[in-house]
């Protein structure tokens, strides 16, 4: 750059390398975030069937039609709602509760630190086959320590009954995706100004009482985060439910990704698996709004 | 047994072997020269086949073809779970990318050969000779529609009723060849109740093709069908015979192990191989693991006919009727994989070599094969002889499938039936969700007319 360089040439040439920079991320997302959402909006006003798609034909909202008068669907979006709920109330229990003890002065604590991303790292489908041999009814390891313990008479049929194959898969989501909000919340904690303790403990506030006033409200932007990213994630999760029980026994473990597939795949009615994408997406846009809302995520402090 | 069966099952009489043998001789042990064209193409011919050795076989045969023909090609068999094989074919279809060479079951080809996905086989079934087909078989049982032939046989592969005879024998259940619907589950209800961890039998209930097959045995003893061809495939699945086959399935649950709800095949052949379960209908691939895994239950194993209907007297089993059919997308190996396929189904080494790789799971299909005696050097023989020849041969007159409903006319709907799992979907509605059996049925019906609406086409102008 010369040396007569004026201040306005130096921002010219910041955002030119800027947007340089800011390509690769945006072609990336064309590519494999909106072209697809798109796509699949499109597709969900057509009857496509991809065995023979020169024969693809706009329906209007017929596919739409065909969902919400499905009962599965119905069933689908009530089970997904439950299992929602439950893997994202005990995951922020659990998290929180671990990151408090995690965040204990302990020697050598930084290992456990360590080993409780173990969960997070193994694939999925690592876990999902290992859990359905552990879980087996017959051969299992946790029938055979419980009855070993004498805790239970009879084998438990985890995945081969209807409530508990849905108690199975929030356990395998909880398991998997709770280091992911005691890490959050964790890093949190450790920003916390010390000052205010050593303010509530002058104040004569104890320790629950400083968990409740300090802790938690410096806690709740990170908790509304994690909170609306996990119920956006678990709530489209597939992988872990198809693996464990591919949805049963029956349609005990559907939920809606689930149910997109066997429309989309096993029926080859691609329109409809994306009116079902299409739906799923307003639902969490919906949801994530109400809920940004009521914690009044999107307010500025400074305003 | 009646006489028929009877007849059917002594097929090594020496006029007989002396026969087929000339047919064998006049139309297969001489390579056709069509199959000697050598091709100068490269590349891996990709060959699609369900789990088991028997695929492998087929597979090394076609290499066998190549070395002296095609020393450019090599064919590669990729392994498809069951339950994973709809899913598969049509994603990969629908992407264009379809193995050169499919291994796959009858009610599957029958879909995509109507779709006309399909290279017809007349050629290849001439070269390899019209008249060895086993008695009591056609050709169309494999694939055949509006006249051409899609599909070459593999093999067929019938369940049977699998019995643990020691249990049998011990609590006095009589001869299971001889039992009745009733008979069966008396026996089931005894073996639960006398044997401790054993469960009286043992059936798919999951959501899964297995399930399909159990129960289509079932609805079609029963005398019910989903389709019928014979009147522009109408749906005829909310029928009596359909409940009476829900409800027999219903009565037999307290019997069964009680995770049966999410058993499939394996989970079935566990339940036989390890001796929790004293009956089940499968097809031979158990007596393979049982040898290796546990002598005294190989032993005490022998399959029969599927107990009779009390009132139709049938004995319905499922009959795989597996193929090979060769894709048209994207396939730029037709003739090599046509010649291949003649180069191994006119070896009776090869197809001998095929049958014994999982005794007695594949059955042979050609007369020659069925009466060599080198498929009788098998040790199986001498101890399941009965029980080989039960699949073999006698399972033939009681065969069935979802694909050819008792045998009588090709149904081109029943692959998207099973890629729905509507027929599972049925009995899980009855043992999962504890609908009555009128309900389901008709639930099942209505599933079924939307496959049959949606697919007009497959009919070919006959829905």
């Amino acid at each position: 750059m010369s040396a007569e360089s004026s201040p306005a040439d130096w921002k010219k040439a910041d955002t030119r390398i800027g947007i340089l920079f800011v390509i690769p991320f945006a072609i990336a997302a064309l590519l494999f975030m909106v072209y697809p959402v798109i796509e699949a909006v499109r597709l969900s006003f057509y009857e496509h069937n991809p065995l023979r798609p020169e024969a693809s034909e706009f329906i209007g909202l017929e596919n739409f039609r065909t969902i919400f008068e499905d009962a599965l669907f119905w069933k689908s979006f009530q089970q997904a709602a439950v299992w929602t709920f439950c893997s994202i109330v005990l995951q922020t229990l659990i998290g929180v509760s671990l990151a408090l003890l995690l965040h204990l002065p302990l020697r050598g604590i930084s290992i456990f630190r360590g080993l409780l991303l173990f969960p997070y790292i193994v694939p999925t489908v690592v876990i999902a086959l290992i859990m359905q041999w552990m879980l087996n009814a017959e051969i299992g390891v946790v029938n055979w320590s419980l009855k070993s313990a004498g805790l239970i008479d009879e084998n438990i049929y985890w995945l081969a009954t209807p409530s508990m194959a849905m108690l199975s898969t929030i356990f395998l989501n909880v398991w998997k995706y709770t280091p992911f909000v005691t890490i959050c919340v964790l890093a949190r904690l450790q920003t916390i100004p010390l000052e205010l303790y050593d303010a509530a403990k002058v104040d004569g506030a104890g320790g629950f009482r400083r968990f409740l006033d300090v802790t938690l409200p410096q806690l709740a932007e990170v908790l509304t985060v994690v909170v609306i990213f996990r119920t956006i994630w678990t709530f489209n999760k597939f992988e872990e439910i198809y693996l464990l029980t591919k949805g049963g026994p029956g349609t005990s473990t559907f939920n809606l990704a689930i149910y997109s597939f066997e429309q989309s795949v096993a029926n080859l009615r691609m329109g409809v698996g994306a009116a079902v994408g299409v739906v799923m997406m307003f639902l969490l846009f919906a949801g994530s709004l109400i809920y940004m809302r009521v914690f009044r995520f999107d307010e500025d402090d400074t305003a | 047994m009646d006489d028929k069966i009877k007849r059917n099952a002594q097929p090594f009489t020496r006029r007989k072997f002396i026969s087929d043998m000339a047919v064998l001789g006049a139309g297969a042990t001489a390579l056709p020269a069509w199959a000697q064209k050598p091709s100068a193409k490269t590349g891996t011919v990709r060959v699609w086949g369900e789990p088991g050795p028997y695929g492998g076989v087929a597979v090394d045969a076609m290499n066998e073809w190549a070395k002296k023909f095609a020393p450019g090609l090599t064919f590669k068999l990729e392994t498809l779970a069951w339950d994973g094989v709809y899913i598969k074919l049509m994603t990969d279809l629908a992407a264009k990318n379809p193995a050169h060479c499919i291994s796959v079951e009858s009610p599957i080809a029958f879909q995509l050969m109507a779709d006309l996905m399909l290279e017809p086989l007349d050629d290849v079934v001439q070269k390899v000779g019209r008249n060895r087909l086993v008695d009591g078989v056609k050709w169309e049982y494999w694939g055949a529609w509006k006249g051409k032939q899609y599909v070459l046989p593999a093999h067929h592969q019938a369940t049977q009723m699998v019995v643990r005879t020691d249990i049998v024998k011990e609590l006095g259940l009589g001869d299971p060849d001889k039992w009745s619907w009733d008979d069966m589950r008396n026996a089931a209800r005894t073996i639960s109740e006398k044997k401790k961890d054993v469960a009286g039998i043992s059936l798919a209930l999951g959501r899964n093709l297995c399930t399909d097959y159990h129960f289509a045995a079932l609805l079609h003893s029963a005398g019910g069908r989903m389709f019928d061809p014979a009147n522009k495939f109408e749906v005829v699945f909310d029928s009596p015979e359909t409940v009476e086959a829900l409800d027999y399935v219903k009565s037999l649950q307290p019997y069964m192990p009680k995770g049966a709800v999410s058993y499939s095949f394996l989970e079935v052949v566990d339940s036989i191989v390890t001796g929790r379960a004293a009956i089940s209908f499968y097809w031979g691939r158990p007596y393979g693991r049982a040898a290796e895994e546990n002598k005294p239950v190989f032993d005490a194993l022998q399959s029969y006919n599927h107990p009779r209907h009390p009132k139709t007297g049938r004995r319905s089993n499922w009959n795989d009727f597996q193929g090979w059919c060769i894709p048209k997308s994207n396939n730029q190996y037709v003739d090599e994989v046509k010649a291949a396929l003649v180069y191994y189904q006119t070896s009776p080494e090869w197809l001998v070599r095929y049958c014994h790789s999982l005794m007695p799971n594949v059955s042979p299909v050609y007369k020659d094969v069925l009466n060599n005696p080198k498929l009788m050097t098998h040790p199986f023989f001498q101890t399941k002889k009965d029980t080989i020849m039960n699949y073999y041969v006698n399972s033939l007159p009681h065969s069935s499938s979802t694909g050819n409903e008792m045998l009588k006319g090709i149904n081109p709907l029943a692959g998207i039936v099973h890629g729905r799992s509507i027929l599972a979907q049925t009995v899980q509605k009855v043992v999962v969700d504890n609908w009555k059996s009128a309900d389901a049925a008709k639930w099942g019906a209505k599933e079924m007319e939307g496959v049959r609406k949606a697919n007009l086409r497959l009919l070919g102008g006959v829905g």
